[in-house]
């Protein structure tokens, strides 16, 4: 998968918590999940549960800890998808 | 230094659904899933836990300039109920924080320190959504969420 589909995929899921919807508009791989799009902190976890449904992979707490962008997010689906 | 967090209970219900498969796995071990379901009243133990662990995170990131996802490693302890009151402990890191909180059936607030002292000292402010300039009032504290507005004074 590469990186523009892998974007493409990941998308839907954030804009669907995101609460600065203007923000979405214009997702690249800086965005803050919290920061930028404003994801209140307790939809962090239904981003990662999204994640882990969509991409068919199991995010570790460790990797969870630092998700907290879309460029972060980005390098965490591509490693398990690596390893799966 | 002082942290507090307050969450709307209605915002809570609809933009989170913890019945949802690995959500409360995700924030809350094993002790803490415990006293969520052993209760009558699972919803308020997951946001009384949430605010504990989420006003004891917010000191955490202030002081070491970290931002972090880690809800299982703020871990709630020693959690007492009274009426509509509660207090506890949450542990990060190597920190523990002191956690007091009030609640009815519309928000849970929870403050926390690390000296539990400076918990009695406080003067705290809950108020509808930024009715006013609250940042000219130097609250030492903010958190918003939903209808709520929280401030804290030391």
């Amino acid at each position: 998968m590469d990186r523009a589909e892998l974007i493409a995929r990941l998308t839907p899921i954030i804009t669907t918590y995101a609460q600065d919807k203007d923000a979405v508009a214009s997702i690249n791989e800086n965005t803050d999940f919290i920061k930028d799009l404003k994801i209140n902190s307790a939809n962090l976890v239904d981003v990662i549960l999204d994640v882990e449904e969509e991409f068919d992979i199991e995010i570790d707490n460790l990797s969870m800890e630092r998700m907290l962008t879309v460029n972060a997010a980005i390098e965490i689906i591509e490693d398990k998808l690596r390893t799966k | 230094m002082i942290g507090n967090d307050i969450v709307d209970l209605l915002q809570a219900e609809i933009d989170s659904n913890w019945k949802r498969k690995g959500y409360l796995d995700k924030i809350f071990n094993t002790e803490e899933q415990f006293m969520i379901t052993s209760g009558i009243h699972p919803s308020m133990i997951i946001w009384l836990l949430w605010s504990m662990k989420e006003s004891a995170y917010k000191i955490y990131s202030r002081e070491a300039k970290l931002r972090e996802f880690a809800p299982l490693k703020l871990q709630c302890n020693n959690l007492i109920i009274h009426n509509n009151t509660a207090t506890g402990n949450v542990s990060y890191e190597n920190e523990l924080y002191y956690t007091e909180s009030v609640f009815d059936e519309h928000y849970i607030h929870t403050i926390a320190s690390t000296q539990l002292e400076e918990l009695e000292k406080v003067e705290i402010k809950i108020t509808g959504h930024a009715l006013f300039d609250y940042k000219k009032t130097k609250p030492a504290s903010v958190s918003h969420h939903g209808a709520y507005l929280a401030l804290v004074y030391l």
